[in-house]
């Protein structure tokens, strides 16, 4: 008798436990949740000169990935909570977005703040985020003014010029003081040979094939490469098929050529001057200068590739090789580091990396009609986008993360160490670069009121973050940064429509299907044309073009020139 | 006929059987153990050094800062209560509850039990799909608790089958007498059948946990904005999947230099997956024993 009560007692306890946890759970929750009955009035009744600032926790959902997120409990947004009285409950989406966005969409509950990114037309259909236009007008001066002149680039869509975003990822008024991109070649290569001219493609497979022919190997009997390139899944959009646009004076559409006159839009890989492009390819391969394993490694195997030096040029983002080259640097191999050079196929074309877009306005943040006060939640978005807010965001606490030194605001040297070395736990604990996506922002190179850039990524900065060989190579060439090699936006006219990939398709729109089947098809027939013997490209390619043709690429051409006409009409107005 | 018998008295066939089995076991063995013990040795070892790869079951450049790194997480910390509380809870919960339907479905008196078992097995084969399962979690006002780690779950088809398969073994002689003495369903239930059923119960048991210890997706879906719900295993995904998905318009995003300078290096990850696995791995080897215990117990029978 006495075992039996023993164990259903047990029985009795776990469950009871498990439903007492159940509670708990909820009443966490509860308690931090937002509660109307604290927060002042509703916006009826509110008067434009109290300032409310009772604790408000408002949910926010993005689409991007934050590993960083603290609750903003880090230095940064500690500050904010106190100016504003707002905190976030942040929940970023973990691996593929659209899903969770779908069922976010979906449930009939929103968060109080979206950031959905292209997803924002499922929001939309179902009637989830409200207009802001009203809002901004009479609670948000701040964005106004970032956005003075532009705000007819805010309207969703000539049928429905409603506000729905206050775009936070598009910046205003940037200007670019570094390159990034190009073709890289290593500094020993350029300083061995006597820093030769690389525009053309013809000069950057010269230098790679003068330097092997000198040194075939490393001084560890390992073979030096020539050209590897980064193809692992989505990196084949950087490495493989963008720069053939780049390189032929095509600007960045996404998969579109878009002409800048006329308007009209090709799939890229359509065009004459990319097939010669991915000759060249192709010939490089040929003359073994090409990694073979090019389309068989992973992304850590080529990182690791571009660590052991041995590898002389590149075609790719800084921010995608930088891990390899962090390694190099690490171990002081400078002259291993890579340079970026404008290179297009032949001197005719102009390289297109910064053909200027104007203000693309964009993905950024909305709000839900499930916001408990949404004026509130304005204002907290207006301060973001004020001056103050700014400089918060991007260069932290004065005394802290910066100092001001004769109305300059100058970084401490440990702290811009950590910054480059240690960014992760930088970020965690600072909140810099934790916020900037809130809000609307200006850009790289423009000036605050103070006579200094709202940014931390200006000149001076940049030429300081140079080490010596950089400096050398760049003084050889007459530049100070890498940007002063590639030609400047003043000789590009400005694309009306911004850029075709910032443009939100319709989710009734078939182009997400056929983009997807014309991507599948690219993916497979460009590898395998770099990689045939050379009289067999031609046939390689043509048979890609009538594929191309079976699928209905010209009906994707024609959906996504519809969009773009339409976004021009609606920002010319 | 090769019964060639050796010295030592085993034949030449038994042997070379043998050795055939053995050296595939332990090539199964390093196939299995390899990548582990990879993950290992990257967790130790610094962060730059390893983007230069070779690293094979030994760390070259050996540090502890991967680790110290990840315990100034204070979200592993509650990550790491609610895993515990939840594969404990919802394991204990329900293994009782399967055990209890297995047993009503064992009883051959029980008179719905052919309607009870194929409307629980159609549940394995056809399911309601994501959007209305989340919509019925959202009604039932399980979004943002702990509950909607243990209730949706409690009745797997699959385990209830297998305890009921190992109760039919046991002979219904046994609860005939029990009844005689004057006992009733439960106490057979609880006495007597579920004792005897220790090692499909362990085996469930097993299962049950390392379900619950490995699920992240409920979290993602449920509780992905509450704080002090979060999971290790969902930690340890938000850590893995810092990098953009890939989609077209990521690769635009202006912020990407940021973004990718903050991704944690590929040693950080090896280091969480690492705590993130250990835990369930220290507790297999004691519920081990149920299993050998399990294979003998069901062959001898009186």
């Amino acid at each position: 008798m006495k075992r039996e009560m023993k164990w259903s007692g047990l029985v009795l306890t776990t469950t009871l436990f498990a439903g007492l946890l159940a509670a708990c759970g909820n009443n966490n929750d509860n308690a931090g949740n937002a509660s109307p009955g604290a927060s002042a009035n509703p916006s009826a009744t509110s008067s434009a000169s109290e300032e409310n600032l009772a604790p408000l926790t408002m949910t926010f959902y993005s689409e991007d990935p934050n590993p960083n997120w603290t609750n903003m409990q880090d230095e940064v947004g500690k500050v904010l909570t106190s100016k504003t009285g707002i905190s976030l409950d942040a929940e970023f989406a973990v691996g593929d977005p659209v899903q969770k966005s779908s069922l976010i969409a979906a449930s009939g509950e929103y968060p109080d703040l979206i950031s959905a990114k292209q997803s924002i037309s499922k929001f939309v259909d179902a009637g989830a985020v409200l207009d802001l236009t009203d809002l901004i007008d009479q609670y948000a001066p701040n964005i106004k003014k970032v956005f003075e002149g532009q705000m007819g680039r805010l309207k969703y869509s000539e049928e429905d010029p409603a506000i729905y975003v206050i775009p936070s990822y598009s910046t205003v008024g940037q200007q670019y003081f570094n390159a990034g991109g190009g073709f890289e070649l290593q500094h020993r290569v350029v300083k061995e040979l006597g820093y030769p001219q690389i525009k053309t493609v013809k000069d950057f497979e010269k230098a790679i094939k003068d330097y092997l022919t000198l040194h075939p190997k490393d001084e560890n009997g390992n073979p030096n490469i020539g050209l590897s390139l980064n193809a692992d899944d989505w990196h084949m959009y950087i490495s493989v098929t963008n720069p053939a646009f780049l390189a032929t004076g095509g600007a960045d559409d996404g998969e579109f050529h878009i002409d800048v006159d006329t308007t009209e839009v090709t799939y890229h890989f359509r065009r004459p001057e990319e097939k010669e492009y991915f000759r060249w390819l192709n010939h490089m391969n040929a003359e073994g200068l090409l990694d073979k394993e090019s389309f068989v490694q992973k992304y850590d195997q080529y990182k690791a590739k571009i660590a052991t030096g041995r590898v002389l040029g590149l075609i790719d983002q800084d921010w995608d090789y930088g891990d390899g080259e962090k390694a190099l640097k690490a171990e002081g191999k400078f002259e291993y580091g890579y340079g970026h050079y404008p290179v297009t196929l032949t001197e005719d074309y102009k390289e297109a990396s910064f053909w200027p877009t104007g203000f693309m306005a964009g993905n950024g943040v909305s709000i839900s009609k499930d916001n408990p006060d949404p004026v509130r939640a304005i204002k907290f978005l207006d301060y973001l986008a004020s001056d103050e807010g700014q400089v918060l965001m991007n260069w932290g606490i004065e005394g802290k993360h910066y100092n001001v030194v004769d109305g300059k605001r100058v970084i401490p040297e440990e702290v811009n160490n950590r910054k480059v070395n240690d960014a992760t736990n930088f970020q965690k604990e600072s909140g810099i670069g934790n916020y900037n996506l809130l809000s609307a922002h200006y850009g790289d190179g423009v000036k605050d009121p103070t006579g200094n850039y709202y940014t931390t990524s200006f000149p001076e900065q940049i030429v300081a973050g140079f080490n010596d060989v950089e400096k050398e190579v760049l003084a050889a060439y007459q530049a100070t940064t890498w940007r002063d090699l590639f030609p400047k936006e003043e000789e590009f006219k400005v694309r009306p429509w911004g850029a075709s990939w910032n443009i939100p398709v319709p989710t009734e729109s078939e182009s997400v299907v056929l983009e997807k089947k014309l991507q599948d098809i690219t993916w497979k027939r460009i590898p395998q044309a770099i990689l045939a013997k050379p009289e067999e490209f031609d046939k390689i390619w043509d048979d890609y073009q009538k594929e191309l043709l079976a699928a209905d690429v010209e009906k994707a051409e024609d959906l996504r020139e519809e969009l773009v006409k339409a976004r021009v009409r609606m920002w010319s107005e | 006929m090769s019964t060639k018998k050796t010295l030592m008295g085993t034949p030449m066939s038994d042997r070379i059987f043998n050795i055939v089995v053995y050296a595939f076991v332990i090539g199964v063995m390093i196939v299995t153990l390899y990548p582990f013990l990879n993950v290992l040795a990257l967790s130790f070892n610094d962060s730059i050094d390893s983007v230069r790869g070779g690293i094979t079951i030994f760390p070259r450049d050996f540090t502890l800062k991967n680790y110290e790194l990840i315990f100034s997480f204070s979200s592993l910390l509650t990550g790491f209560k609610i895993s515990v509380l939840r594969t404990v809870a919802g394991t204990i919960v329900g293994l009782i509850s399967a055990s209890m339907l297995a047993y009503t479905l064992s009883r051959p008196d029980f008179q719905g039990r052919r309607f009870v078992s194929v409307y629980l097995a159609l549940t394995m084969y056809v399911s309601g799909g994501l959007i209305p399962f989340y919509f019925l979690i959202k009604d039932l006002h399980m979004m943002n608790t702990f509950a909607v780690y243990i209730i949706p779950g409690l009745v797997s088809a699959f385990n209830v089958f297998i305890i009921r398969s190992f109760m039919d073994t046991i002979p219904y002689a046994l609860q005939e007498s029990a009844k005689l003495d004057g006992a009733n369903d439960f106490t057979i239930y609880w006495r007597i059948i579920l004792p005897m059923s220790k090692p499909a119960l362990a085996t469930i048991a097993l299962f049950l946990a390392v379900g619950q210890w490995n699920s992240w997706f409920d979290t993602y879906l449920y509780n992905g904005s509450s704080e002090s719900l979060t999971t290790l295993q969902f930690e340890l995904m938000k850590v893995l999947q810092s990098t953009t998905s890939g989609n077209n318009a990521d690769i635009h995003n202006p912020n990407l230099t940021q973004v990718m300078s903050t991704v944690s290096p590929e040693s950080v990850k090896m280091a969480i997956t690492i705590v993130v696995t250990l835990p369930i791995l220290l507790v297999y080897p004691f519920l081990q024993r149920y299993f050998v215990k399990g294979m003998t117990l069901g062959a001898v029978k009186g």
